[in-house]
């Protein structure tokens, strides 16, 4: 049993391509994560932006993001389907479940601290002590051992 | 032996340290450097996210390359992240690989 898992997906469809063409290839996205018992979270269309560089002829494209859950085999479904199609010159999918839990642990910890902090009554968000003295110490004690 | 042994590791240790300032020709007091706050620690900022490349752009100057730590002063858990989404934003082309 593998495991459910959060991913991101964003792929870069050339300029050429009608508003047809993307709805049915998200429709399509849908039904295979459907497929793979995955579910949608969130998709976003970021319309069309101009690429840092060029790949192949293309010097623009259309951008979409498919936030979705689901198991390895169902990115590795996604990952064939979208390299064999011509109409999508570029595509990422990242797993993300792992870095936004972690961001939220970070988060958390940092409130609970803030929390402390105010209950003991200490300023909160500490500023980093300055250790300028540091190279005066130093010099002072190569003196005493010379 | 022991004693003499550390004492000459000392002294040589001091004059590298004055030949280095003495390079430099930097008064000894009155100069100091800013310290540098890594800008993701200061903005509180937990996950670096690779789709914002208005966010990644001041991390990659002219050349695109990464800027790196030393001159940036992000602290070495945010550069890893850093270093991840700006890989990531280059293969989206978000960002350049490189520039000429």
């Amino acid at each position: 049993m593998s495991h459910v898992r959060q991913y991101e997906l964003v792929y870069i469809m050339s300029p050429e391509t009608t508003e047809q063409a993307i709805t049915d290839l998200h429709a399509q996205v849908e039904s295979i994560i459907a497929r793979y018992q995955g579910e949608m979270v969130k998709t976003e269309n970021w319309g069309r932006r101009r690429l840092a560089f060029r790949i192949g002829k293309h010097r623009e494209g259309t951008y979409v993001l498919e936030v979705f859950t689901g198991t390895g085999e169902l990115t590795k479904e996604l990952d064939r389907r979208l390299k064999v199609l011509d109409s999508v010159i570029r595509h990422l999918i990242v797993r993300v479940d792992e870095d936004l839990r972690l961001a939220e642990r970070t988060r958390a910890r940092r409130e609970v601290e803030v929390q402390r902090r105010i209950a003991r009554g200490l300023p909160v968000g500490g500023r980093p002590r300055r250790s300028d003295d540091d190279g005066g110490d130093d010099d002072l004690n190569d003196r005493a051992e010379v | 032996m022991a004693d003499e042994r550390r004492s000459r590791s000392s002294a040589g240790s001091k004059t590298r340290g004055n030949a280095r300032g003495g390079e430099k020709g930097a008064p000894r007091r009155g100069m100091f450097r800013r310290r540098k706050v890594c800008k993701f620690c200061t903005d509180k900022v937990d996950y670096i996210d690779y789709k914002d490349a208005k966010m990644l752009l001041p991390f990659v100057p002219e050349r695109a390359k990464i800027l790196p730590r030393r001159i940036s002063g992000v602290c070495a858990m945010h550069q890893r992240k850093l270093q991840t989404a700006i890989m990531r934003a280059r293969q989206l082309a978000l960002l350049p690989y490189s520039t000429d």
